[in-house]
């Protein structure tokens, strides 16, 4: 068991928190402010293989490690959010999911334009009556010959604005619940899918989130991703992934939080002290590493699993939540201490607890999370199936438990 | 020629190019001085070039003993090699124990190459020199890690022991017309230099910014409360012909540009003056003010650490010592 | 053309942590990276390669971990990468640096057309290691370039000199130190440091590739030694007053005019 980052990794890391820190840091501020998402920036993103961080080099893609890419996300939301919002979701759960499902003809047409950035994905699965209840949703598609017509209106989109392609997630006419479900690949241009206008958000400014609305849209049979009746298992899967995208944002932002905290805490002067002289305040700083500390650990255990091509669903909903908790918290604290100028735009620290919020939210809410961990847990014991599919490789059907720690 | 005199003594390299080098000559002279008194030998001034005479008596006046020279058309410019060749003959020949140079553009290019020449020791841009009463070696005192540390470096075997000076370090003697010394002309071989020519030589302005110009700096931190009392160093400094900078919460909140920031990410400053008000004195600021030549805090709190690095530290209300300066400034002018 | 890069790994850390017996630099456990300078320089070779053609090698002398920064070198670019490590160059100072670098150099086949290297390096700021490479291999150098332009069989180069800007003309073979604005440096492709750090090859070689003895390097082949390392003091006068407004401003002032910023007023 080691602890340590590999060469490879600590490089990585320096390399993109160096970038980051020169080039994203100063862009954040202007993208929460104007909401807009930097074209110019990404582009320079793209050239250094930030949108094909796990697609193998002959796609086009970095062909890193699950723990770098976990690495290269936290480091790139320590500096930018709303930007590793982008990497994170492009990576985690469009481009990703394209390498896993897609037919090697799909991997020759889609993954060089989506590891090189030229197109940025999606992956549209939130209705408007559909959050966490996926097998609910109403979007449909009717088989016509070799084609598919889908209808449907797709909401909170990620990366929406500017995407190119799109993973929709649709529903085979006739079907209900989650069989039926598919998830079909949707290029932007196609005729019948339009974008509205982008979300007006509290935080995660700059990233073009917005709904994607299917009209009679028509894709060719070759589209589908995986198999008809698949979707549930492609969408699940996606998000497994995604939780330690999602999880690594969430650490980066909670990093952020104590790095500008700790910062104030050193100059700020109360009662004759520093802050950080007050035992109030070196309670916070000692929890609030703890708690980092914590998430990184498990981000990394999740990715390390994935790594090693182990089952690392439970491993990556707990990176996942824990994360997103202690980085809402590390935002509400940390403006706390940074008493009434933490409440200014004068500091960052209001942005960070802003854009930490969603980390909550999206990609499975925590308390989707909880259902997930907790049915591991059951399903270990029971080798029962869980409702919605919620199936785990790992049962044992002796039903004798797993081993928790199978490092 | 009497090697006698110039046998283990303290050597130092003469450049005379412009003002600023040959006053940093006229430092080491005075510095050599004091290190061959300490070790009973003779400072000697190496003079290279073509028609330097001149600089030799200006040499001796402050302080030289000998004054070595060699004159060459070909050495009339500064070059690596050729100096190197030069002085390379004259070491072996003489055996001199120690041997300064200014650690000016040229000095840090040519004595490393000399070193490594005389296989001998070399310590750049030293801040303090001085000599180890128990071993007699010179002990060299270099700044490391961007001056972070200073590391005391010696030589103890080979020789000469040799090191590039900080310029400014040390303070040259007075020009004394009646001071003695001796002029002698060793015998050379210069080659003309082919491998590198200097096509083009122009004088730079250096582009240099007002703040890192300026001889007076007024900082203002977080503590001055708001962008309107920020403003009222604006007008100090114009009273006093300074430039305003800034800490970054300062900047963070708007109050001043991000040109104006001082510190770690910031400008590094060193005016003779800098007046630091309300600001607590955190090590990412002060790192760029810490060589100021005086420095004057204006800080509510008796305890911030922006005191310990102050030469003079006032503990009052910023908003109440402000206004009453500016008046009083307003008045004499 | 070929071109040989030294590089030199110096540590990442804003703490530095000093071994207080050996009076050198605890390195286990810090972040280290290529001197920026030496960053400099890789760009700049590698610039040359992409307008001239030819090989771009790297070398470096350092502990078995210096390999970290030779593999960084390969993602940027470079067709080769040497590390020289053995545990007799401990303790070198510049001129057994120099000597190791001299001898791997010429031990190069065919011999380098062009030599680069940072100006100096963060952590010993001496800047005396690529001239003294120059001398023992015998070739002309040039130090703190900020412009190189290759012409036919030799260099022109601009750098800043004692406040002139110079224009150099210099036969090759020559050794070139570079400044911080010889050449823009970019962020190095996630792709490129997987393969680099995956597939690279860094070659290592220790006295005895070299065929030097042990009295020619490390401390042993030194002619300097740092006696011990000091934090510079601050020496404030740290004269503190408290009082009113008025008393405050009377002593800012005095201050003021007794370093003749302010003429002493008359009365």
């Amino acid at each position: 068991m080691r602890f340590e980052a590999t060469m490879k990794q600590a490089v990585v890391r320096r390399t993109v928190r160096e970038f980051a820190g020169s080039k994203l840091a100063d862009a954040a501020v202007e993208m929460d402010r104007t909401a807009r998402f930097p074209l110019d920036l990404a582009g320079e993103m793209a050239d250094l293989q930030y949108f094909g961080l796990e697609i193998p080099a002959k796609y086009g893609g970095a062909g890193l490690d699950a723990v770098s890419s976990a690495m290269v996300v936290e480091e790139i939301s320590r500096a930018n959010a709303a930007m590793g919002l982008c990497i994170s979701v492009h990576n985690g759960v469009s481009a990703y999911p394209m390498y896993l499902f897609g037919t090697p003809e799909q991997h020759r047409r889609f993954l060089p334009l989506m590891a090189s950035g030229e197109k940025i994905g999606t992956f549209c699965l939130t209705e408007p009556n559909a959050g966490s209840d996926i097998a609910s949703i109403e979007s449909t598609a009717i088989r016509r010959g070799d084609e598919y017509v889908l209808n449907g209106n797709k909401v909170f989109v990620t990366n929406g604005g500017v995407s190119g392609i799109n993973l929709i997630l649709a529903r085979l006419r006739g079907t209900e619940r989650a069989e039926g479900l598919t998830v079909f690949i949707v290029e932007s241009e196609r005729r019948g899918l339009d974008k509205g206008p982008p979300e007006d958000l509290m935080g995660m400014r700059g990233n073009p989130v917005c709904p994607i609305l299917l009209n009679d849209c028509c894709v060719p049979s070759h589209n589908v991703l995986g198999r008809e009746g698949e979707g549930m298992k492609v969408a699940l899967s996606s998000l497994n992934g995604g939780r330690i995208g999602i999880g690594a944002q969430a650490l980066g932002i909670a990093q952020a939080c104590l790095d500008v905290s700790l910062t104030y805490a050193e100059q700020r002067y109360q009662f004759g002290k520093r802050l950080v002289e007050l035992e109030t305040i070196q309670k916070f700083l000692a929890d609030m590493t703890i708690r980092i500390e914590g998430a990184r650990l498990l981000i990394y255990r999740a990715s390390h699993l994935k790594d090693r091509g182990l089952d690392y669903a439970r491993e990556s909903a707990m990176a996942k939540l824990y994360a997103s908790e202690v980085a809402v918290e590390a935002g509400r604290r940390g403006v706390q201490m940074h008493g009434g100028y933490g409440y200014t735009k004068a500091y960052p620290i209001e942005r960070y607890y802003r854009d930490a919020k969603v980390c909550e939210i999206y990609e499975g809410t925590s308390e989707i999370q909880r259902m997930v961990i907790a049915r591991s847990l059951l399903s270990e014991v029971s080798g029962s199936k869980g409702e919605n599919g919620y199936e785990h490789r790992s049962v044992h059907k002796t039903g004798s438990r797993r081993t928790y720690y199978s490092y | 020629m009497d090697k006698g005199s110039l046998l283990h003594g303290v050597w130092v390299f003469g450049d005379y190019r412009n003002y600023f080098q040959n006053r940093v000559t006229l430092q080491l002279i005075a510095k050599g001085r004091g290190l061959a008194e300490t070790l009973r030998t003779r400072v000697t001034v190496l003079l290279l070039g073509e028609a330097v005479h001149q600089y030799a008596m200006e040499y001796i006046a402050h302080g030289a003993d000998v004054v070595m020279v060699a004159e060459h058309p070909d050495l009339k410019c500064y070059q690596v090699e050729s100096y190197t060749n030069v002085v390379a003959r004259w070491a072996e020949a003489f055996k001199p124990n120690i041997l300064l140079g200014g650690a000016t553009s040229f000095g840090r290019e040519f004595f490393p190459r000399l070193a490594k020449r005389l296989r001998t020791g070399l310590s750049a841009d030293c801040v303090n020199l001085a000599v180890d009463p128990d071993t007699g070696l010179l002990l060299q005192t270099t700044p490391a890690f961007g001056g972070n540390l200073l590391a005391e470096v010696v030589t103890s075997q080979h020789r000469p022991q040799m090191a590039t000076i900080h310029p400014c370090v040390f303070k040259e003697l007075p020009h004394n017309a009646g001071a003695v010394g001796r002029v002698v002309y060793p015998e050379i071989e210069v080659k003309a230099n082919t491998r590198v020519r200097v096509l083009r030589s122009r004088r730079q302005q250096v582009q240099r910014d007002n703040l890192q110009d300026a001889e007076i700096v007024i900082v203002g931190g977080r503590g001055l409360g708001s962008k309107n009392q920020f403003k009222l160093l604006f007008e100090l400094a114009e009273l006093l012909e300074g430039e305003v900078g800034a800490t970054r919460p300062v900047v963070l909140a708007g109050w001043a540009d991000e040109e104006r920031l001082l510190g770690q990410t910031g400008k590094t400053v060193k005016p003779k003056v800098l007046i630091s008000i309300g600001t607590s004195g955190a090590l990412q600021y002060t790192t760029g003010i810490k060589e100021a030549e005086t420095i004057i805090a204006i800080n509510r709190d008796p305890q911030a650490p922006i005191f310990k690095m102050a030469d003079l530290g006032l503990v009052g209300e910023s908003s109440a010592v402000l206004p009453l300066l500016l008046e009083t400034l307003r008045n004499r002018i | 053309m070929n071109i040989v890069v030294c590089i030199k790994q110096v540590p990442d850390e804003p703490i530095i942590r000093i071994d207080s017996e050996r009076m050198t630099l605890i390195r286990e456990g810090t972040e280290s990276t290529i001197n920026p300078l030496d960053r400099v320089a890789l760009e700049a070779g590698l610039h040359l390669r992409k307008h001239n053609g030819g090989q771009v090698t790297v070398l470096s002398m350092g502990p078995p971990r210096g390999e970290e920064s030779l593999r960084e070198a390969l993602a940027a670019g470079a067709d080769r990468a040497i590390l020289l490590t053995d545990p007799a160059f401990a303790g070198s100072d510049t001129l057994a640096t120099s000597h190791v670098l001299a001898r791997a150099i010429s031990r190069l086949r065919p011999f380098p057309d062009l030599l680069l290297c940072g100006m100096k390096t963060i952590d010993s700021d001496t800047g005396h290691v690529g001239p003294q490479i120059a001398e023992e291999l015998g070739i002309p150098q040039v130090c703190g370039v900020n412009k190189i332009n290759l012409e036919e069989d030799s260099l022109v180069v601009e750098r800043l000199s004692d406040g002139f800007l110079d224009t150099v003309k210099v036969t090759l073979p020559a050794l070139i130190s570079v400044s911080r604005e010889c050449c823009p440096v970019r962020s190095l492709p996630l792709g490129a440091l997987e393969i680099a750090f995956s597939q690279g090859d860094v070659t290592r070689w220790g006295c005895q590739e070299l065929g030097v003895s042990e009295e020619e390097v490390g401390l042993k082949g030194s002619a300097t030694r740092v006696r011990r390392l000091l934090t510079p003091a601050f020496t404030r006068k740290g004269e503190i007053v408290s009082g009113s407004p008025r008393l405050l401003v009377d002593r800012l002032i005095g201050t003021l005019e007794a370093v003749g910023l302010l003429d002493e007023e008359d009365g």
